[in-house]
């Protein structure tokens, strides 16, 4: 570690010398409203000296005292040019302003600009902006933040109404999802049918498919950043939109003398909209809401504090005996500062929080659980000249988590007051990486990141015989509970466990041409949370559960390359990426487990490992009246989960077995035809291969009822998904000096009708004794409108 | 209780726009295995002597109408406390009887079944059980507050960890409702089970009325068998829908000794019961 910072040092010094040089930096806004531009190219045209800006708009470029012609780019901006004479460090601000002929952009925004894309070592990243996410067409309206994803290749979802989202075979837990900053523990509203982003608070968002840089950790399959505005801060505005699920409405506007500017968004579904339609449900409420807040201020030019929340939750209650809640909380306090021209950074304090409830009147219980974090950062950002740029920091996160408590709900309850343990446990993490030109073609980023973990007492540990929490039981072939001999009890102030991983990321992009280049990967990265599920479907209540002295941390090293291209003037790009990664100790649960209301997980689980390999295309159209993309991927991920320390030959047999999230291929094809000023047209297109389930191999007679024996995990699949939606946008004649900006948009979900399964499950039938099998599928063809505007 | 959250979530998923409709799926056919319903049950206020053991072999999951009765197997079960033997008459239809058998609550008892020259066994502890104490009837008891429910209360003994087994079937009915319960959060209290049939479409289920009879058993199980019958019931039930936990094998406590990948679905289990019928009036 020392040696490596010793070295970057070096390489840093090294590049000190010579003439004299100068920084420009500054902050990219928005003309129209004021809010940071993420990603936007600054560059000085003909020297290749280039950058893009950070999270907070911010950039910062180095180059020998000289006269340049400085060129800001964002897609569906127009470009600024400036000259600029670079005889001190100066500071330049820009606002930019939208193109007049911006065409509803689809565009990928970190590829959006030649000379960086294509140089840029960073693989396997797709950015959204909220807008092509709106253009989307979706199930009942509703745009989605989670759903848009899964139009990008390598990223699948686990079927219709269930939450989450899966990438390069991956599970759900394995996604770091991160909203400003806050780790998001359930990214689903209504069991997943939509997901807690508010599209109208939404700035963008940039999902990391393994090539995550340095600064993120603690998930081996992704990162997804999602940004809230900032607000308006040169106008009061309102944006809003009825559908028919939900209605939202977002206020924004400038704060402190246009020192800074606010942002308030809600958005609540319609209870009883549709339920008391149908007689057997009608005394049941299903309903979801939630709050995005985000404030800044501008104390002065190095300066700038950002306060930002976000709150939501869900309500069940079915006829009165079944009520179910549960949702996120998170707030976050962050302050930028500009030590110099070369030296930005950022601190971070976070608070977030996930909990659940289920009362069960009919048997008088409530059942409470949550999972909560306090998360301090530091990051800095140090552009050391047009070659090199060095990012650094440190990450302490302290978890509290309570698996549940189980509460008789009335005196006469049979109900016993149960609590599981609450755990504890601290993530830290330090990191350093470069982004490093080493000549005109050749580009490295390269970093460590090194994470501890350490589970804190306060609890007690049980000990098992042979200290065997799962035992293969040898003649009957089946896992079982290993014997309890005795509890370890450990202080608050004492560590049960502790772990340290050293994860290096290097990256390298080789420039073949102008318009074309191959780029390579590796990234090693640990996982110290487990979401534990042996459903299907991600339900709000799995169960969050630290590594310690029976789980380990999972481990994952991921290796891709890739290849890139432009052509026809940038109207197009093709990206082909190959990836193969392998997950140590990824754990999976026991046949039979039961891990509802379990203070002993670990006596339900086998510690296995994972692989997953696959090839993505991405061709897109970025310009013209046709934009969108086509992705399809090619792919296989599996796992396998040996008896090990339980003994036996673990689960499966100890044969390898597909993830439920294999699928061997996965086409989408997205896109938007912008006809006239007044409609646009789109599209979304989807095919997948079945998910990966387990169906009967026989049945037999026990207790008078017909019994289903099944076979190997994950040996069957279910059929083929696939389905096509189409959607319009109709803005009617705007006048440019009208405030009020109304569009409707009308959406066909699933055109053709498909049913899709999302399951299908084997029953007898009670009134023949035959069994059957029953496809469950969610959506069918689904019409929808819906009424935007702007104020 | 484990059962009640499991169901909430599924009920839950139902609220929504979904679609059940048959659909033909082809699946692969696993080679018959023997399957052994060895349950032993001694009824409450009974001598016990009579028992049955019913012996089969699993069949392609969507075949009817099959003979699959296991009719030229030996069967016999000992007492390992005592060393009785108790040989089992094959009656030529897969039903295997004795009217000498012995219980003994907590004695061991193991079974042995000879079947195409392989040898099954498997042992099992007679579990006691309390008695029923109370059944009544009620409207507010069951999810729906409209529709009559039966409840049994039993008092659940304190100073150990009790497993039951509930398998309730109405006068008439073809199957039975199987539910099972342990004291993980009840230890010590008065429990109550209740029964209700929902008039759903769907089901095809009636609802209670006055004048219905139903036959409620309380059975007194042993942990390995409580975990295997309460997987089985949920498999069962559940079938693979999308909130219950992925289906799959099931192993009972059967094993063969002469083969043992050939191991026999079914279970041998030794239990006390206590049976109460109860009219709705």
């Amino acid at each position: 570690m020392k040696q490596v910072l010793i070295g970057l040092l070096l390489l840093m010094g090294s590049q000190l010398y010579a003439q004299s040089k100068y920084s420009v930096r500054g902050t990219i806004k928005d003309k129209n409203n004021g809010e940071t531009v993420i990603g936007a190219t600054v560059y000085l045209e003909g020297t290749g000296i280039g950058t893009i800006t950070n999270e907070y708009g911010f950039f910062s470029l180095t180059a020998p005292a000289g006269s340049y012609e400085l060129v800001v780019s964002y897609i569906g901006y127009e470009e600024m040019r400036t000259q600029v004479d670079l005889s001190s460090n100066q500071t330049l601000n820009f606002e930019v302003a939208e193109s007049r002929t911006a065409l509803e952009e689809v565009v990928i925004t970190a590829d959006e600009t030649e000379k960086i894309n294509i140089r840029e070592p960073q693989m396997g990243v797709a950015t959204l902006k909220a807008s092509t996410i709106k253009q989307m067409p979706a199930v009942l309206g509703e745009v989605d933040v989670i759903k848009s994803i899964q139009m990008l290749p390598g990223v699948t979802q686990n079927g219709e109404g269930s939450g989450g989202f899966h990438v390069r075979g991956g599970a759900a837990d394995q996604n770091l999802v991160l909203l400003d900053e806050a780790i998001i523990y359930n990214t689903s509203h209504f069991f997943g049918f939509f997901s807690v982003f508010n599209p109208d608070a939404i700035k963008d968002i940039k999902l990391y498919k393994g090539d995550m840089p340095a600064k993120f950790g603690g998930r081996v399959s992704s990162v997804l950043d999602v940004r809230q505005k900032d607000g308006n801060s040169k106008n009061f505005g309102l944006t809003g939109g009825i559908g028919v699920i939900s209605s939202r409405l977002t206020a924004e506007g400038p704060l402190f003398n246009k020192k800074g500017s606010f942002l308030v968004a809600g958005r609540s579904s319609y209870a009883h909209l549709f339920t008391p339609a149908i007689e057997e449900i009608k005394d049941d409420k299903v309903s979801f809401y939630d709050l995005n807040l985000k404030a800044n201020y501008e104390i002065d030019k190095n300066n700038r504090i950002y306060l930002s929340g976000y709150f939501g939750r869900d309500v069940f209650n079915i006829s009165n005996f079944v009520e179910n809640n549960y949702g996120n909380f998170s707030g976050n306090l962050r302050w930028n500062h500009v030590f110099n021209d070369r030296l930005f950074s950022n601190l971070s304090v976070i608070y977030s929080r996930y909990d659940y409830q289920v009362v069960l009147d009919f048997v008088k219980l409530d059942w409470i659980a949550d999972i909560n974090n306090q998360h301090l950062k530091y990051d800095l950002k140090y552009y050391a000249n047009d070659s090199f740029k060095l990012d650094f920091g440190v990450s302490g996160i302290l978890y509290q988590l309570n698996p549940g408590e189980v509460r008789p709900t009335t005196e006469s309850s049979a109900i016993n007051f149960l609590k599981l343990d609450q755990k504890r446990a601290f993530e830290g993490g330090a990191y350093v990486s470069a982004e490093h030109k080493l000549s005109e073609r050749l580009t490295a980023r390269y970093g460590l990141r090194y994470s501890t973990f350490s589970r804190l007492g306060g609890q007690n540990i049980t000990s098992y015989e042979n200290n065997q929490p799962v035992v293969y039981n040898e003649e009957l072939g089946i896992y079982e509970e290993g014997e309890a001999i005795g509890e370890t009890s450990y202080k608050k102030g004492e560590s049960i466990k502790k772990f340290g991983n050293l994860e290096p990321r290097v990256g390298l992009a080789y420039q073949l041409n102008e318009n074309s280049s191959v780029k390579a990967s590796y990234t090693r990265s640990a996982q110290y949370l487990h979401l534990l599920s042996n459903t299907t479907s991600v339900t709000p209540i799995d169960v969050w559960t630290p590594s310690g002295s029976y789980t380990k941390p999972q481990l994952s090293n991921q290796y891709a390359v890739g290849y890139y291209k432009k052509f026809k003037d940038n109207a197009f790009s093709l990206e082909v990426e190959a990836y193969y990664k392998d997950i140590e100790n990824r754990i999976d649960y026991v046949d039979g487990s039961d891990l509802i209301g379990n203070n002993n997980i670990e006596t339900e689980i086998l510690n296995g490992e994972a692989r997953a390999y696959g090839l993505e295309v991405l061709l897109r159209k970025n310009k013209g009246k046709f934009t969108g993309w086509l992705a399809y991927t090619l792919s296989k991920s599996e796992q396998r989960s040996l008896g090990g320390n339980a003994g036996g030959p673990g689960i499966n047999d100890g044969n390898w077995y597909n993830t439920p999230y294999d699928r061997t291929h996965d086409f989408s094809l997205t896109g938007a035809y912008k006809l006239n000023d007044k409609w646009t047209f789109s599209t979304n297109m989807v095919f997948q291969t079945g998910r990966p389930v387990t169906y009967p191999n026989g049945q037999y007679e026990y207790e008078d009822l017909s019994i289903a024996s099944y076979s190997d995990r994950n040996s069957d699949r279910l059929p083929a998904y696939h389905r096509l939606d189409v959607s319009a946008i109709y803005r009617p004649n705007r006048k440019p000096d009208k405030r009020w900006k109304g569009e409707w948009v009308f959406g066909i979900y699933n055109l053709y009708n498909r049913r899709n399964a999302a399951s299908i499950s084997f029953n007898q039938n009670t009134d023949t004794g035959q069994n059957e099998s029953t496809r469950l599928s969610i959506f069918g063809i689904i019409p929808s409108v819906t009424y935007n505007f702007k104020f | 209780m484990k059962a009640s959250i499991k169901l909430t979530l599924i009920l839950l998923s139902l609220v929504w726009i979904s679609c059940e409709d048959p659909i033909t799926v082809d699946l692969n056919d696993a080679a018959p295995r023997l399957v052994v319903e060895a349950s032993l049950d001694w009824e409450k206020g009974t001598s016990g002597n009579e028992q049955t053991i019913k012996l089969s072999t699993s069949t392609p999951y969507f075949d009817t109408d099959i003979l699959n009765d296991v009719t030229d197997a030996t069967v016999r079960v000992t007492n390992t406390d005592t060393q009785q033997v108790f040989a089992f008459n094959n009656q030529g239809n897969g039903l295997y009887t004795t009217n000498a058998f012995v219980p003994i609550v907590n004695n061991t008892y193991q079974l042995e079944v000879l079947y195409n020259g392989e040898t099954y066994t498997a042992t099992e502890t007679l579990t006691p059980v309390t008695e029923i104490v109370e059944v009544s009837q009620s409207l507010e008891g069951g999810f729906d507050d409209e529709i009559l429910d039966v409840s049994i209360f039993f008092m659940d003994p304190e100073d150990e960890e009790n497993y039951y087994l509930i398998r309730f079937i109405e006068e008439g009915d073809q199957f039975p409702t199987i539910e099972t319960d342990s004291d993980e959060f009840t230890n010590g209290n008065l429990v109550d089970e209740f029964f209700e049939k929902d008039g759903d479409e769907g089901t095809q289920e009636e609802e209670f009325a006055p004048g219905d009879t139903v036959e409620i058993s309380l059975f007194g199980i042993s942990e390995r068998y409580y975990n295997y019958i309460t997987l089985l019931i949920e498999q069962y039930d559940s079938g693979g829908d999308p909130f219950s936990a992925t289906p799959a094998r099931v192993r009972g406590n059967c094993i063969n000794t002469t083969n043992p990948d050939n191991y026999a679905h079914g279970y041998f289990r030794v239990t006390e019961v206590d049976v109460v019928s109860y009219t709705f009036d």
